[in-house]
């Protein structure tokens, strides 16, 4: 058996023995996130449980110049959490408390490793709620949500995690612990705007103060089901042309209902469906039957075979569960899945669906459709077997094409999953290779060393002149 | 099925199924309904960890070494990720597998071997020790020897856990098995024939609870046959990774209950019934029992659902009683069994319901665990009772194993609830019919 790592040693006087992993069967278990294309275990795992914990680790690998990466549930589906070579993971998951409800100024403060539909569920019985809700909400922390600025279904109306985040106590590169925002409109820079996103490239997150909103006063939620993408996509168009903002408007295709009806939470969809939109109306109850019957009448113009109203709190529940689960039931159709995150202009839709279904078609891999159509941001699940040889490369292959057309459309490569190592060279598809320096000349400033979460979310210079600017130049 | 990756190092027969392992797409939304997660916070202790060390082994990326048994083997086998997981993956049934292959390669040493040996092979495949077993715990609770042993301190020589179950374990009364004849008649009109398996567990330390099974149901109108033939389950055995044992009793207990010519087999510990379910696919490779396997799992049902799909007397003596369930992970991840004990519960005159948060979390028993895995299962039990309410008189539940946990939870926390299965207020309230004013307000 290979010697212990003597780091091993240094990291259990920190954070106790108990709370670093080395063997290698443990690392395996850390070799990806929910990206599961690229395997590389860590060095070893550690797992603060304070703030000064995180910062006396971070201060410790700083010196000798060990990479680290920042690691919550590991639900990431673009690989942010996955090594490349020789970091340390420091997993926040142990840091999970609720510290602090302040419901007058309507106001949460989490720890990191705090798991997002706890806090929906911590102040639900005094009708609040925290509206971010990725579909992963079961199990995703809040510091990954911050880091991966994660939105979800009623993010259309409600915004994205940034929109919610007031406080961040962050650990820089080095291990020095800051404080930003926490002030309603803190003067200079927005830097909690800049943090929100960065993908854990600019710091540890330690501690997180969130905006909890009043549940609205009423809710109701519309199935349609139609026989064709072309007709639901324009009903989609249509609904946010006619004024109406729904708080969710999601869209599943052929191939994705059938993942769910195969997977553990089926609603009994009707079969052989072309796509379905699950759209979800709250706010004040005078207003809200008004807009349902709005809904309706769209849909019937763009021929909707059947549209129904949700006939309660269970059956809601059951059409909602359905849809966030709907990336993993493809399991249940297909040994592994790549899930892209393109953007793109609402109006375009069906043109790139189109596009999407002909490079399926080309390619030979199938791909299901699943998304938050109203803020057109598409998921399309490219279905393989990573068992057969050549089949993932293909899979990654048509995952980028998918994300070409999104940005020739006039999108983005991501709308909420992040660029982590799967989407690095599609970055070139919207930054030129100026762009990207500036961009890294940021990071330069938060980390220097490139030692946080190294070489993610930017291309590998080479193809273009990457303008290292020292910390002092970049300002 | 595809063939077997080469570089394997499952090497022994009933590996764990690739098509399962491949169906997890690593996407975590199990992970916080683990309690070993959830205590620990570490992946490789979680549903999609194991999983992925499964799939590493059967990629020939890891050995089956103590690394990969310990995360294994702390498994509960609880099933709460199966309720979870919206790929469908069978965690337990890959787990229960890996266990088997670790078995061969590393067979046990220690007292954990003596155990097994002793208890899993030696006493539990054989009523009769069994009830030998039960027959000294009855000498013992009688003669004074506990009060002695308990008195003089001699318990603080047994280990801890084994000091704190010996404090609750209920005064035993003895086994259905020995006092009923094989075939006990139906009162009133027929309904049916039916058997019910005593359990190894259930019927040496529980028989007033297969007593009252057996009353419940000869009252609505079934003849019960209890095969004398009958063995303990193997659940036990399949959770240690003793396939070979599980299979042996498997076998036995189709070859007596579909001897027995009934309608259904009714079932009382959650445990059980799941195991009973899973012979089809534990002798999948085994072509004399196959089929016979599927025709016997469909006769399976356990007590609650039987009475809810066949209907039975509603009872009208009362229970005064605020009563709170436990979800057996057995009974409601393993088997989807919820609605139906809720409904019968509520049903009884004079109940009052208390709703138990978490109630579908594990309490830690799952089998032996709490033998072999004390300390884990402690600290699930401590955030099990958390979650107890304190004006709830009684938690009913479904499983034995679950109530001897939740009784030594009861007790360690100094709390005050009465440890029931849901069957027996079911009888309760029959025998109050008769005799109305007795026993009010426990
Ligand atoms: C089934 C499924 C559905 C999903 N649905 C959605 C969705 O609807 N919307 C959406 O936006 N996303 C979705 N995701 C993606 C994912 O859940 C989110 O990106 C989530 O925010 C990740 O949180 P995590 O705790 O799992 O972070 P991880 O995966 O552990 O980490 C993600 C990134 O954040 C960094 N990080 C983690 N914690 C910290 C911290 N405390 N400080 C600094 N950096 C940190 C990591 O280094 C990594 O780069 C989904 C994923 C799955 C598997
Ligand atoms: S077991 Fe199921 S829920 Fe867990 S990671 Fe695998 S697919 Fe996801
Ligand atoms: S069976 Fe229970 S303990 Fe085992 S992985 Fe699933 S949830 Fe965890």
């Amino acid at each position: 058996m290979a010697a212990i790592d003597p780091l091993v040693r240094e990291l259990s006087q920190i954070v106790g023995p108990d709370a670093v992993l080395y063997r290698r069967e443990d690392l395996i278990a850390y070799e990806c996130d929910g990206y599961t294309v690229r395997k590389q275990p860590p060095r070893a795992v550690v797992f603060p449980s304070c703030t000064a914990e995180v910062s006396a680790v971070v201060k410790h690998l700083h010196e000798r110049h060990i990479p680290f990466i920042p690691r919550g549930a590991g639900t990431g589906l673009s690989g942010g959490a996955i090594p490349l070579g020789g970091e340390v993971i420091i997993s926040l998951v142990r840091m999970k408390r609720l510290l602090h409800v302040d419901y007058e100024n309507r106001l949460a403060v989490v720890e990191p490793g705090f798991v997002n539909l706890k806090l929906t569920n911590a102040v639900a019985a005094k009708g609040y709620y925290y509206a971010p809700d990725p579909s992963s909400q079961y199990a995703c922390t809040i510091g990954g949500n911050v880091a991966e600025n994660a939105g979800g279904a009623h993010c259309l109306k409600y915004g994205v995690t940034t929109n919610h985040v007031l406080g961040l106590e962050v650990v820089l590169a080095d291990g020095e612990i800051v404080e930003i925002g926490g002030v309603p409109d803190t003067p200079g820079y927005d830097l909690l705007g800049l943090l929100t996103g960065s993908e854990g490239t600019l710091g540890i997150v330690t501690k997180i103060t969130v905006r909890i909103l009043k549940n609205p006063e009423g809710k109701k939620t519309v199935l349609a089901y139609f026989d064709s993408v072309e007709e639901a996509s324009r009903a989609v168009s249509d609904i946010v042309a006619a004024g109406i903002v729904p708080a969710a408007l999601e869209m599943m295709d052929k191939t994705a209902i059938e993942g769910v009806e195969a997977g553990n939470y089926p609603v009994g969809h009707p079969k052989g469906l072309e796509a379905l939109l699950l759209i979800e109306v709250d706010g004040i109850s005078a207003g809200i039957d008004d807009q349902i019957a709005r809904i309706v009448e769209v849909c019937q113009n763009r021929n909707v075979s059947e549209v129904k109203v949700a006939a309660s709190e269970e059956e809601r529940a059951r059409w909602w569960a359905n849809r966030k689960t709907a990336f993993p039931a493809m399991g249940a159709i297909s040994p592994d899945y790549l899930v892209q995150d393109g953007v793109i202009p609402r109006s375009r839709l069906p043109e790139v669906l189109e596009k999407i279904s002909r490079i399926s078609a080309r390619s030979g891999l199938r791909i299901a459709n699943v998304f938050h159509a109203g803020d057109g941001n598409l998921h399309p699940l490219i279905l393989f077997d990573a068992r057969i040889p050549g089949e993932t490369e293909r899979a990654v292959q048509v995952g980028s094409e998918v994300l070409k057309a999104c940005a020739d459309a006039g999108g983005s490569i991501t709308g909420e999953h992040g660029v982590g190592i799967e989407k690095k060279e599609e970055m070139r598809y919207i930054f030129t290779d100026e762009e990207i320096a500036a961009q890294i000349g940021i990071r330069d400033v938060f980390n220097p060393q490139n030692l946080l979460n190294p070489d993610k979310l930017f291309p590998k210079p080479g193809r273009c002149a990457e303008m290292r600017t020292a910390p002092g130049e970049a300002r | 099925m595809s063939a077997p990756a080469t570089k394997s190092h499952y090497l022994w027969e009933d590996p764990p199924d690739e098509e399962k392992y491949s169906a997890c797409v690593h996407c975590g939304l199990c992970l916080e309904s683990c309690p070993t997660y959830l205590e620990t916070g570490h992946e490789q202790q979680s549903p999609r960890g194991r999983v992925h060390l499964i799939k590493a082994v059967a990629e020939g990326k890891i050995p089956l070494s103590p690394g990969f048994e310990q995360p294994v083997f702390t498994c509960l086998d609880c099933r709460a990720c199966e309720t979870a997981c919206p790929s469908g993956v069978q965690v337990g049934s890959l787990i229960e597998a890996a266990r088997g292959q670790i078995r061969k390669a590393m067979p046990l040493t220690g007292w954990r071997a003596l155990l097994h040996a002793v208890f899993l092979r030696g006493v539990f495949p054989h009523p009769s020790r069994l009830f030998a077993l039960g027959k000294l715990m009855k000498l013992y609770q009688r003669s004074g020897l506990q009060a002695l042993a308990r008195k003089t301190g001699l318990l603080n020589l047994l280990p801890g856990h084994l000091q704190a179950m010996e404090r609750v374990v209920p005064a035993v009364p003895d086994p259905v098995m020995k006092r009923y004849p094989e075939v006990i008649p139906a009162q009133g009109t027929p309904r049916g024939r039916v058997a019910l398996l005593t359990g190894c567990v259930m019927d040496v330390l529980f028989g007033d609870i297969n007593e009252a099974t057996v009353r419940v149901l000869t009252r609505n109108g079934y003849e019960v046959v209890v095969p004398r033939d009958q063995r303990c389950c193997g659940a036990l055995h399949i959770h240690a990774g003793d396939r070979e044992q599980g299979k042996i009793l498997a076998r036995r207990n189709i070859d007596a209950f579909l001897h027995a010519r009934v309608d259904s087999v009714i079932v009382n510990a959650a445990g059980c019934g799941c195991a009973l379910k899973e012979y089809p696919e534990l002798l999948q490779n085994d072509p004399a029992y196959r089929e016979k396997a599927v025709q016997f799992a469909e006769k399976v049902a356990d007590i609650s659902k039987f009475l809810a799909a066949h209907g039975y007397e509603k009872p009208t003596g009362r229970v005064e009683a605020r009563v709170a369930y436990h979800d057996a992970c057995h009974l409601a991840h393993g088997q989807g069994i919820r609605a139906e004990p809720r409904q019968l519960l509520r049903e009884i005159p004079g109940v009052a319901w208390v709703e138990m948060p978490l109630a579908d979390r594990c309490c830690g028993s799952a089998g032996i665990y709490n033998l072999t895995h004390p300390e884990m299962a402690g600290k699930i039990l401590d955030e099990k009772m958390k979650a107890v309410p304190e004006q709830a008189d009684i938690i009913a539940m479904g499983n034995p194993g679950c109530m001897l946990q939740m009784m030594m939870g009861v007790h360690r926390h100094g709390r005050t609830q009465r440890v029931v299965h849901t069957v027996q207020l079911l009888d309760w309230a029959y025998q109050r019919e008769a005799a109305p004013q007795e026993e009010r307000g426990m």
